[in-house]
């Protein structure tokens, strides 16, 4: 079993099922993982920003930075290795605000890229646990395609 | 007594802040080590920085203006003072391992107090500011009340974090109305008692409620942004999250909007890539106990 960390503006993924991928420390990022059951393969991407519109040299260098590059490259890294588009199974966590702010919302923000990205392609989210003002770890587990949220201690499946 | 008059007589002991100076310790037995690179481990550490600077400023007192950064510190200390010092106070036995009370790892805090400081400079620079060079100093010991707490004190997070929950208070105000004290206060407070140069503690002291400091103050407002940045960038999160209110006073000086907090965060993710070594020095496992 090998268990790889997804670090800020990075993903991981794997096609091995009893791997584990794994990111700390969610804030106002986003998790997203996406997972073709059939395949048992999948990824996880931690999204810093919303979108590259402002940024394009950064996203040449590193699209995973932004949700709006960086979860259709993911998607495409999974589909050369055998996943189909169709089959895939998105969760999200993260998107966390500060509390009182209406200046920023990075955490709002970087979730409604994301559902914008999912409606243009016509993809459904299956599950996520978003928003307040809490911490996120995120786990995907690649046997099944599970996905754990552990925050203050607790943990809960999407 | 009360519990914030405990805590108040608690921190009268201490002596010296926990630090995970591993790297150091290592680069101290090698003989081809450079100074260079001890300079940067120090100047990383919040734990360290503000041990160097306690010593310093009273060692030098009414020589010059106070010192505000280790580097400069370092610079006037020399290389056998600078390594005498590493050696007293950053492998002392009874250092912590982990903030317990405060739920973070040694390695979590570093990245966390390094981010605040790389977030408040990187604002300065985006922002056309030219900040003075104590900005990253005042960022990197802005959390340095948490580790008094939690170490020293042995606070438990979890009647904070309930009553922050059952009531919708911020972290600090849940602090406040447990303990007597906020960590940011707590933190100002030591670092006066110490000697360290008013600028620096009113800047810890402030951090978390820039709108209570009287006048403008343009490192606090910086270093106010860079916890918030910080901390929505989730580098080191401890249990409390981000359950801390941004000044939109503070905001409106700097003339912030999304997309300028957008480039600096990317910045500071690039810019704490190339300290990543020094965390993974700190991880639980290669501290020493």
């Amino acid at each position: 079993m090998k268990t790889h960390v997804v670090t800020i503006s990075d993903m991981k993924f794997s096609d091995k099922s009893q791997d584990v991928i794994v990111t700390y420390s969610l804030g106002s990022c986003l998790g997203v993982t996406a997972y073709d059951p059939k395949m048992c393969i999948g990824g996880m991407i931690h999204c810093l920003l919303p979108s590259s519109d402002s940024a394009r040299d950064r996203a040449r260098v590193n699209p995973f930075m932004f949700v709006n590059t960086g979860v259709p490259m993911m998607v495409r890294k999974l589909m050369s290795r055998g996943a189909v588009k169709s089959r895939l199974v998105f969760r999200a966590g993260g998107g966390a605000n500060m509390r009182n702010d209406g200046l920023f919302n990075t955490g709002a923000r970087n979730f409604a890229a994301l559902e914008k990205l999912l409606v243009r392609n016509n993809v459904k989210l299956t599950a996520c646990d978003v928003g307040g003002m809490i911490p996120r770890t995120m786990f995907l587990y690649l046997d099944t395609g599970r996905v754990v949220i552990r925050s203050l201690g607790k943990e809960k499946e999407l | 007594m009360s519990r914030r008059e405990e805590i108040l007589s608690r921190i009268s002991e201490v002596v010296a802040i926990p630090s995970c100076a591993h790297k150091a310790i290592v680069l101290l037995n090698d003989p081809d080590a450079a100074i260079e690179e001890l300079a940067r481990i120090i100047e990383h550490d919040p734990g360290l920085t503000v041990n160097l600077l306690k010593i310093v400023n009273a060692s030098f007192f009414g020589d010059n203006r106070p010192m505000t950064t280790a580097r400069e510190a370092i610079a006037r200390l020399g290389t056998a003072q600078v390594l005498q010092f590493v050696v007293s106070t950053g492998v002392a036995p009874s250092f912590v391992q982990k903030i317990e009370g405060y739920d973070l790892s040694p390695s979590m805090h570093l990245q966390h107090s390094v981010t605040v400081a790389m977030a408040a400079r990187q604002l300065g620079s985006v922002l056309g500011l030219a900040p003075p060079e104590y900005t990253f100093t005042a960022g990197l010991v802005s959390g340095i009340g948490k580790i008094l707490l939690g170490a020293y004190v042995q606070v438990v997070v979890e009647p904070i974090m309930s009553l922050a929950f059952k009531e919708g208070l911020s972290f600090d105000q849940a602090e406040d109305r447990v303990l007597g004290i906020n960590h940011a206060e707590l933190g100002g407070m030591l670092l006066e008692k110490w000697g360290l140069p008013k600028d620096i503690s009113d800047v810890v002291r402030y951090h978390l409620r820039p709108d209570e400091y009287v006048g403008e103050n343009l490192v606090l407002d910086l270093v106010h942004i860079g916890n918030v940045l910080a901390k929505m960038i989730g580098a080191g999160l401890g249990a409390d999250g981000l359950n801390y209110v941004p000044s939109t006073r503070v905001a409106g000086r700097l003339g912030l909007t999304p997309a300028i907090l957008d480039t600096v965060s990317a910045n500071v993710v690039e810019e704490l890539g190339e300290a990543w070594d020094l965390f993974l020095e700190c991880a639980e496992d290669s501290c020493p106990t």
